[in-house]
């Protein structure tokens, strides 16, 4: 399986023992949540990443691929989830290709469960699985130390009570489509609004035996209103104190070099909220 | 002025969000009067789960609790495993743990039923379970109550503590509730009931563990195995724990 | 057999003759910690007039939210009794107990000192008897970070910024609180102008530094505002509501704008 590479763990236990702080990892203190309806499962997640109490992304992605039909919803250590997922989806894949036939949900927790219980609850993945396989849907939490449940309804993270609290007073069996989404996105609101963890923006995944439709910021309602003033400085503001020209040559030695098609053209890589 | 001299207190609390199902198990063994009946008990992960023996076999029943600190991470937890037909088994202590040697014993008894083109007596599953939770005692939080039913051999219940030592008896309690029941089943409890008293017993005293202790709660399931196989059963708290029953 | 007492909490026992070890890894020290962590920022910004302390309005503990209204920034010495209107503000973020206790304590001292003198305490004499309240519990602190505000004798906007313990500064502006490390810098930069050089006023270090001047106070209310929002962005215990009070020659004056509640 993975190769983790313990090289540096005499070093870090002898720094730690210093009193050097360990790093600090970028958790998801999350909401994230599933639930069955009639004929298929959602699972939802909202966008806030956390370093401590700094938002270090307004806008991150919590539902992870794991095949075309099954996907999973992670809460914990972002890096662990991303990781974890993207191995187990590997893994499917090649087990899906060397039996013939589709992943089943049941597979991916098992393969998730044997996997985190290995690692002892060191790796902190909290997980939400959900998907449709040829024996019907399926829905699990499969916690950082290995342990699963499974249930009709599933909540996940730091906003877990609040979104389970929406669960626990509105889900109904045998709900339909457009109910579930509502209910599995109202749970997520629930923690967005009530858990300092979670915030920003609704993700939803519907999964169907026909298709899966990933609804990226299917609700955004925390959009940032139009700043009060404008910081654009005049060019010049910052001190230059040293300059130096690199010319193309030299770089060309490093780097390959395009030429754009003509000087007027501005190519912009990302686009800041400044530029608007 | 040295405002960074001021420290701040405060202070991290770090929770240890290890989940833990807390249940009763009650176990019944097979009638046999060499059995002398004695109580195990699982402290710390509080679970309810228990089994025993009666005329045509044995009876797991648990209640469906599984909690992460004050949270109920679960309140429909189904703790009672099957690791072959008929031998089951009911988990208790570290949710993780449990679940991982269950499948690692239901594997194996998969593998020697196919080998052997017979299923394994409830005794070899109890060994395997025995060996697991022994040689991995110091990394294991797992408290487990065998209980099967064998053509030949009829029902039979084991119980593994903590340490991985192995206890046949005719009956067995666990988890930290079962302080709660001793007096109980110590009082009720008869060699070779009928099935109907066998369920009676169990779930008479896994009312009392739930009533009496706050860690416990939720529905009571109950697994009968006899020689025509699992029959499940359910009671809900919202009909006094009268029924459904069979599901 | 098991002890029927054995722990599994503290790890397991096998032996008969060992009694079981509870002790041994995991020893759990009870303690009282008499302070909590309410999040929430404050700040405050003088012009050559006026004076503005601002704070959110949300109450936090952990990951949870006490209240989405609990006002940070309180006028001192006003009394309803007699009509005396206040003249100065006063800013609290830190342990919010704390905080209503040292303003209720302000607050009476001010008052008192009026009825006793037949005359307003000034800013600058309240901001020494602030510095002398909060040194007097310099064992057992208020575990809050305090700004003053208002206006000093010639009528010029005054902020004081205190530390737990009493030491204090007079500033042209200042940001405390749960989000001051990232309100802060833009006040610096946008306040004081630092950072910033009057371009085409030379080359390298011969560059001239744009020199800070007393900003009018629409412009500091649109600062206050913009520091507030952008801090909500980015540090989960900072919403719900902005709250600003304004000192000037007229009285105070209170404005309120709603905040993002995630």
């Amino acid at each position: 399986m993975p190769g983790f590479d313990f090289s540096h763990h005499n070093r870090n236990a002898a720094l730690h023992a210093q009193g050097v702080p360990l790093p600090k990892a970028t958790s998801t203190g999350t909401t994230i949540v599933g639930c069955i309806f009639d004929g298929g499962v959602v699972i939802a997640a909202d966008t806030r990443a956390t370093s401590g109490p700094i938002v270090a992304d307004k806008n991150c992605e919590k539902l992870h691929y794991i095949a075309p039909q099954i996907w999973c919803a992670g809460a914990g250590t972002a890096a662990d989830t991303e990781f974890t997922t993207a191995i187990i989806s590997s893994n499917l894949e090649l087990h899906s290709l060397s039996t013939g036939r589709k992943p089943r949900v049941v597979t991916c927790m098992t393969m998730l469960k044997q996997h985190l219980f290995r690692y002892q609850g060191h790796i902190g993945a909290y997980l939400v699985v959900a998907g449709v396989d040829p024996t019907g849907v399926g829905l699990y939490t499969v916690h950082a130390h290995g342990s699963t449940d499974k249930l009709p309804y599933v909540t996940m993270g730091s906003g877990s009570l609040a979104a389970m609290s929406v669960f626990e007073t509105q889900w109904k069996p045998k709900m339909t489509k457009d109910e579930a989404v509502k209910l599995a996105s109202d749970a997520i609101q629930a923690g967005i609004f009530n858990d300092l963890g979670s915030g920003s923006n609704v993700d939803v995944c519907v999964i169907t035996p026909e298709k899966t439709t990933l609804l990226r910021n299917y609700i955004k309602p925390n959009q940032r209103e139009q700043k009060q003033r404008s910081y654009l400085f005049k060019r010049g503001t910052t001190a230059v104190l040293k300059e130096k020209v690199i010319t193309r040559e030299e770089i060309s030695k490093y780097v390959t070099v395009q030429e754009l098609p003509s000087d007027d053209d501005v190519v912009v890589v990302e686009k800041m909220d400044i530029d608007a | 002025m040295v405002r960074g001299r001021w420290h701040t207190y405060r202070h991290g609390s770090s929770q240890k969000w290890r989940s833990q199902s807390r249940n009763f198990n009650v176990i019944i063994l097979p009638p046999d009067p060499s059995h002398h009946k004695s109580i195990l008990h699982t402290d710390r992960a509080r679970f309810r789960s228990m089994a025993i023996t009666f005329a045509g076999g044995v009876i797991l029943g648990a209640d469906s609790r599984t909690t992460t600190g004050a949270y109920i991470a679960n309140r429909v937890t189904d703790k009672l495993t099957r690791v072959s037909d008929t031998i089951w088994c009911c988990r208790s202590g570290s949710a993780a743990d449990t679940q991982a040697v269950a499948d690692i014993v239901s594997y194996h008894l998969g593998m020697y039923a196919t080998m052997e083109g017979k299923q394994p007596t409830v005794g070899v599953a109890a060994g395997l379970f025995q060996e697991i939770c022994y040689a991995n005692k110091e990394q294991l939080s797992a408290g487990i109550i065998i209980a099967g039913h064998h053509p030949s051999h009829g029902g039979s219940v084991y119980s593994i503590p903590l340490g991985g030592s192995l206890h046949r008896q005719s009956y067995a309690i666990g988890g930290s509730g079962s302080t709660y029941i001793y007096g109980y089943c110590d009082s009720y409890w008869k060699e070779n009931m009928s099935e109907a008293d066998g369920i009676g017993f169990v779930k008479g005293a896994l009312r009392e563990a739930i009533k009496w202790d706050g860690s416990s709660g939720g529905v009571i399931r109950m697994v009968v195995l006899t020689d025509k196989g699992a029959k499940r059963l359910l009671f809900l708290p919202d009909q006094g724990y009268e029924g459904p029953g069979d599901k | 057999m098991l002890n029927a007492n054995s722990p599994l909490a503290s790890g397991p026992s096998y032996s008969f003759a060992t009694p079981p070890n509870q002790t041994s890894t995991n020893i759990k020290q009870h303690s009282f910690n008499p302070y909590t962590d309410n999040g929430g920022s404050t700040l405050g910004i003088t012009g050559d007039d006026f004076a503005i302390l601002a704070g959110d309005t949300r109450s936090t503990s952990g990951y949870n939210i006490n209240t989405r209204y609990a006002p940070k920034v309180f006028k001192i010495g006003e009394d309803d009794g007699t009509g005396e209107s206040a003249h100065i503000v006063l800013s609290v973020v830190g342990f919010a107990a704390d905080g209503n206790a040292l303003k209720e304590r302000l607050n009476a001292i001010v008052k008192m000192y009026r009825y006793q003198h037949g005359k307003p305490m000034s800013v600058k004499a309240c901001a020494q008897r602030l510095s002398t309240i909060l040194y007097g519990k310099r064992f057992f602190p208020y575990y809050v970070h305090a700004i003053l505000g208002g206006l000093d004798e010639e009528g010029k906007g005054a902020l004081y910024s205190y530390d737990p313990v009493g030491s204090y500064e007079r500033e042209q502006c200042r940001a405390a609180g749960a989000a001051a490390s990232l309100i802060m810098p833009f006040l610096d930069n946008q306040v004081n102008f630092k950072n910033q050089y009057i371009p085409g006023s030379g080359e390298g270090h011969a560059l001239e530094a744009r020199k800070a001047t007393p900003l009018p106070r629409a412009e500091v209310e649109q600062l206050v505002r913009d520091a507030f929002t952008s801090a909500v962005e980015r540090h989960i215990e900072v919403g719900d509501g902005l709250q600003m009070l304004v000192v000037t020659k007229n009285g105070i004056e209170e404005i309120y704008d709603p905040l993002k509640k995630d």
